[in-house]
């Protein structure tokens, strides 16, 4: 049967002939889409411009977005974007500069793994042999080693649509491969870095990371993870750490969030510039009737305070 | 049909106006429901990034008091859409975990036994309402109008843990409910993308840039409205949209959001102080004159 | 210009450690490859790395003769020998280096059984033992700041009176041809399996390292040792580890039987690979396949079991295939994976030519004979890997630095304007999908005179009509249109290289398997086989292999 791809193509050399060319395939239900570009490239245009290599999702190099969402073409069947038979658009990653056609720039992705320090530090006397570490800690790592590096989180990541500055969900899974790995010596420092702007605290939890992921690492799982550990060693005076532990003290208290309470604790009581921006917002929504002055409570708030220290006692 | 009611916090709190608007809906198609009323808070992911076990454990105990009830449970916050659901499959993946939470909540007397269910109202609208018996309650035709729909994330990803695989009209729901109404779903690029709320008191500028984003860019698809299922989302699309507004060259923006029970009883006909539409902080005045001069429903 | 002391060509896991020993040398060093470093095809292999641990009471002597017994005695004994020795060393390193290696109850490093040897010495992550090793190597030469020229095309190497004096490149991005000045560099382009298919190769894997050296007139060694993996999925040619095996997988052929019981009595499954493939190919050849294909069941393991150690293969299998591991046999079939023969060098990497050294895949030492052990390779990379920085980095103390060359620059400018002005006519794609056919169907798991000549034949004839391949894009920035002419260019040369080994070893070893000529022959050929281009076509000569403590007998798995 039939495939029609729509393939976003840019030409640097030639700026204005960019836009969507269209090709259409023969192909099976078992073809990918990276069958279908590459039979495009060595059979019918071989300009199209495209990273590509292992064709077993372990290289990572084919991530571009397919109908919109990041995935790894190589592993992406035809019939499982476009069952009827639809016509798929491909574009390139997104959130990178484009190259030519479907290559973006990897320099960032590659200069923000640079910034976590990707590599083992260990502190100490080196043993003669290996280090002595559970399998245990070792297998938990296998799920972040998993990480091919592809830049398909990068590429549909919400936070660094607004803000380049981010680290991003794959460096910061790196750093937690290094944070978690027992033989690294500098896991108070990492934290520390992390615990910076533009590190942690600033995913949105939006998901995208964990959506997208060809090989399931679970970024932002693994950055809520380490909101835990630096807020554990100590790192206590982010409007991240804040943010949480007022939410926190409000659910064990009511049962229920407290926003006001929320949004106070978490820029700080005595941040005045910060209680001033906010203001308008403030007053406006008390004038609309939205500010709760007074918390409201669940029915039995004592027995979900009993929960939390059951839990947090454990 | 009955329900365990879970509002959430915020539509009590932040954005009242959701829980009137909703109660107002759901009286008019006769959804029988009673609230959970000693459920807490699900966390919305802050509670679980902190300690992911105590987040279950709430949740779970949520689900126990509504299986004691013998019904299913029924949200209006994406937020809590997800929370719940992605907790609820954590514990039928793992029974051993499922049987030390239950321990704790033995105290009480509950026992989950993970047979809960966990829809939203938009779900329940869209598969088991269904679009004929809603559209009965339509005396508007809400023609003319068009609205952009903005999902908020926890009720789109992760799409395993969602149900999309049994039931991928989930996936287009919102769009199905606008349609219902005659109006038209705007396509918008932000549809499924993060209103930027869970950082807006961490990072403010990076919440308010997103929000400028994605409601401007609808409206300069030239929507009446934004729609969306979460407060949370609410608070941030609406709330923030004035700051939002100077991030655009032309500092405006202007465009109201609509919680999806407030879009729904327009086209019921139902006025706009039964709708809490005048508790906005972006005006809503230009869409319920809008809807209030739409065509009558021809049933 | 650009110079460099050392310069290593291709980044994947010989060339990172070679560049990682060089810069810890404090070398002048840099490495130049045509893709992220990340993305070289190391990253692909799955299973895990040998390593004798004497500590354990595993003498090196039983690794080295498992080795040398797996490469039914083409091996060189004394490059063996020293692999063997210093495997132990290289296993703790990786480990220190941060690779995240399984550990036994004791927190120390764990094993895995692997095919042809009984010890279980085969250290390993999950089935991702090549990404996990690849990510620490070039971790490491992050940390060590190592230069690399990333996304460069080295389509010349220059040999000025004999001597190595670096390369000419192109800048994938912008297009742009340089000449990098080196006094020593070190070949680690890894395999040649695109000259086949299907193969579990990527297709980065157009052995160009091999054509230079080759052009160069540097020989390739025993390139008609060909290794057909026995566990590749039909079609796409995708490999599934040995692990499987090695973790108690079996064969199954058609009636549900353990076919290997009656070749292989005392291996079964874990039989060297060209042993386990002919007899997956003889059950299908008489009728006892399904489909073409041979059963691999892992569903006795449990699925626990497979997802945490054997991850990637069920990853593969559900996404590529739609079969569950835990539930059901996977259908596979012999197919080409791997290259014994390449560029003739010593145990330092040395090749004839001075100043040109190689390792990993693209070297031949030869360590690995007529048939490659599984999880030998992961070893060789890094023992030579590092032996090759540090006689290359000897070698470039007393070495010339020759000045930039214009004229020669100039040439290759003109080579590439030509290839560029070609009208157009054939594409590349279709005559390396014609080549890659006919040579697993000439040089296959079976192979005969007939069958060897019709592979000749054909490279022959692709020769004469490669002038007519053309390229759509005329372009500069990414034209991987142009690469992929040249690299054809190269692997017609490598192909032809191939069926010239193939064609001179008259007798049957290890991969080599003459169905005219079924029977080793120790008497004539216990050889290497020398092939040197010379014109259009090659000579073949051969030196003996060095023999020190283990006397040939008959393999017998």
């Amino acid at each position: 049967m039939e495939q029609t791809l729509r393939v976003k193509r840019f030409d640097p050399e030639n700026p204005g002939s960019a836009g969507y060319q269209e090709y259409t395939v023969e192909v099976t239900d078992t073809t990918t889409v990276l069958d279908a570009l590459l039979t495009v490239r060595e059979e019918m245009d071989g300009s199209l411009a495209m990273r590509c290599s292992c064709r077993a999702s372990i290289c990572g190099s084919c991530a571009m977005r397919v109908d919109g969402q990041a995935k790894l073409v190589c592993k992406t069947r035809l019939n499982s974007v476009s069952p009827d038979g639809a016509t798929i658009t491909i574009d390139p990653a997104g959130n990178m500069p484009v190259i030519k056609d479907l290559v973006v720039e990897f320099k960032p992705f590659w200069d923000k793994m640079k910034a976590v320090k990707p590599y083992l530090q260990p502190e100490g006397v080196i043993p003669d042999a290996e280090y002595l570490v559970s399998d245990e800690d070792m297998v938990h790592l296998v799920g972040v080693v998993n990480c091919i590096q592809c830049g398909a989180c990068v590429s549909d990541c919400t936070v660094l649509e607004v803000d380049p500055n981010f680290l991003g969900p794959a460096a910061l899974a790196k750093a937690y491969r290094f944070v978690k790995d027992p033989r690294d010596g500098h896991q108070k420092d990492r934290l520390g870095a992390l615990n910076e702007s533009s590190g942690v605290w600033d995913c949105t939890r939006c998901m995208q990371c964990v959506e997208v992921c060809p090989k399931d690492v679970n970024p932002m799982g693994r950055i809520m993870a380490m909101r835990d550990m630096t807020m554990e060693s100590g790192f206590n005076n982010t409007a991240g750490s804040r943010h949480t532990e007022s939410f926190a003290k409000s659910v064990k208290k009511n049962g229920r969030l407290d926003e006001t309470k929320l949004a106070v604790d978490s820029m700080g009581m005595f941040n005045i510039p910060a209680m001033l921006d906010s203001a308008p917002v403030g007053i406006r929504a008390m004038m609309k009737g939205k500010f709760p002055w007074k918390a409201h409570k669940s029915s039995e708030p004592e027995k979900v305070k009993r929960v939390f220290e059951k839990i947090e006692g454990e | 049909m009955k329900y365990a009611f879970y509002p959430g916090c915020v539509a009590r709190g932040g954005t009242p106006e959701l829980l009137v608007s909703a109660n107002a809906v759901m009286d008019r198609l006769g959804i029988e429901r009673e609230e959970i009323v000693s459920a807490a808070c699900t966390g919305a992911g802050v509670l679980q990034e902190r300690n992911q076990k105590l987040g279950d454990a709430l949740n779970v105990r949520t689900f126990a008091l509504a299986e004691r009830m013998g019904v299913p449970i029924m949200t209006i916050c994406s937020t809590c859409q997800g929370v719940m659901s992605q907790a609820n499959r954590r514990v039928l993946r793992d029974p051993e975990y499922l049987a030390e939470i239950n321990e704790v909540l033995a105290e009480e007397g509950l026992e989950y036994k993970g047979t809960t269910v966990i829809k939203h109202l938009l779900w329940v609208l869209v598969e088991e309402i269904g679009i004929e018996e809603l559209q009965k309650t339509f005396t508007k035709e809400l023609s003319g109008l068009s609205f952009a729909p903005f999902y908020g994330c926890y009720i789109v990803r992760p799409s395993d843990a969602l149900g999309f695989d049994e039931h991928p009209e989930r996936e287009t729901s919102l769009e199905t409910l606008i349609e219902s109404t005659g109006a038209v779903a705007v396509e918008n690029s932000g549809k499924t993308q993060c209103c930027g709320l869970p950082i807006l008191l961490i990072n403010q500028s990076n919440a308010i840039q997103m929000v400028s984003n994605h409601t401007g860019e609808a409206k300069d698809l030239g929507a009446d409205a934004m729609v969306t299922p979460c407060p949370l989302c609410h608070l941030n699309l609406d709330g923030y949209q004035p700051k939002a507004a100077k991030r655009r060259p032309s500092g405006k923006i202007d465009l109201p959001i609509l919680h999806l029970p407030q879009m729904l009883g327009l086209a019921m006909g139902m006025q706009p102080k039964e709708l809490g539409l005048q508790r906005h902080i972006i005006s809503t005045k230009d869409v319920i004159a809008k809807a209030a001069a739409a065509p009558m429903a021809v049933s | 210009m650009y110079q460099h002391d050392v310069l290593i060509i291709g980044a994947g896991l010989a060339g990172l450690r070679a560049s990682v020993e060089a810069a810890r040398m404090g070398v002048d060093a840099a490495v130049i490859s045509k893709v992220h470093p990340i993305r070289s095809h190391s990253n692909a292999a799955q299973g895990g790395i040998n390593a004798p641990m004497t500590d354990r009471g595993d003498e090196w002597e039983g690794h080295a003769l498992d080795t040398i017994k797996g490469s039914d005695y083409l091996a060189d004994q004394d490059a063996v020998e020293l692999m063997s020795r210093e495997a132990g060393d290289a296993i703790i390193e990786l480990e220190h280096m941060g690779v995240i290696f399984s550990r036994n109850e004791n927190g120390q490093l764990g094993t895995r059984r692997f095919g042809g040897q009984k010890v279980a010495r085969t250290f390993y992550v999950g089935a991702i033992t090549g990404s996990a090793m690849l990510q620490v190597l070039y971790e490491q030469a992050v940390k060590l700041d190592v230069n690399v020229y990333e996304e460069w095309f080295v389509s010349h190497l220059i040999i000025e009176d004999g001597v190595c004096h670096g390369v000419m490149a192109m800048n994938i991005h912008t297009g742009e041809l340089h000449m990098i000045r080196a006094k020593a560099v070190i070949m680690a382009t890894g395999g040649a399996g695109r000259v086949f298919e299907p193969s579990t190769n990527a297709l980065i894997c157009t052995g160009e390292g091999l054509g230079l050296a080759y052009r160069a007139g540097v020989p390739l060694m025993d390139m008609e040792m060909i290794q057909y993996h026995p566990t590749t999925l039909a079609g796409s040619g995708i490999l599934l580890s040995e692990a499987a095996r090695g973790e108690g997988a079996y064969l199954l052929n058609a009636e549900g039987d353990r076919f290997m019981k009656t070749y292989a009595p005392d291996y079964l499954e874990l039989a060297s690979r060209d042993v386990v493939s002919r007899s997956e190919q003889t059950e299908i050849n008489e009728g006892r396949g399904i489909d073409g294909n041979i059963h691999l069941d892992l569903r006795h393991l449990g699925r626990t079991f497979i997802e945490e150690r054997l991850g990637y293969l069920q990853e593969v299998a559900l996404e590529f295939v739609g079969i569950d591991l835990a539930e059901s046999p996977i259908p596979i079939r012999p197919g080409m994976h791997y290259i014994m023969g390449g560029i003739k060098t010593d145990v330092n990497g040395a090749t004839e030519v001075p100043g040109l050294y190689a390792a990993g895949e693209t070297a031949n030492v030869s360590v690995h004979g007529g048939n490659r052990l599984g999880a030998n390779s992961l070893l060789d990379t890094v023992v030579f890997g590092r032996r090759s920085a540090i006689a290359a980095a000897e070698y470039a103390k007393s070495a010339e630095r020759h000045s930039a060359d214009e004229a020669m620059l100039n040439a290759e400018q003109q080579r590439y304007q030509a290839l560029l002005d070609r009208p157009a006519d054939l594409r590349a794609g279709a005559v390396r999908r014609d080549m890659g056919e006919s040579m697993v169907a000439g040089v296959g798991v079976f192979r005969d005179q007939d069958s060897i000549d019709a592979a000749t034949a054909r490279m022959k004839e692709l020769r004469t009509v490669f002038p007519r391949v053309a390229v759509d894009n005329k372009g500069k920035v990414f034209n991987t249109d142009l690469m992929s002419v040249i690299e054809l260019d190269y692997m017609l040369d490598v192909a032809q290289a191939i069926c010239a080994g193939a064609n001179a070893r008259k007798e049957s070893r290890g991969a080599h398997f003459r169905t005219d000529m079924p029977n080793r022959d120790d008497k004539n050929w216990l050889k290497h086989t020398l092939v040197y281009k010379d014109g259009e076509g090659s000579r073949v000569e051969t030196s003996d292999v060095t023999i020190t403590n283990w006397t040939p007998v008959e393999r017998v798995y």
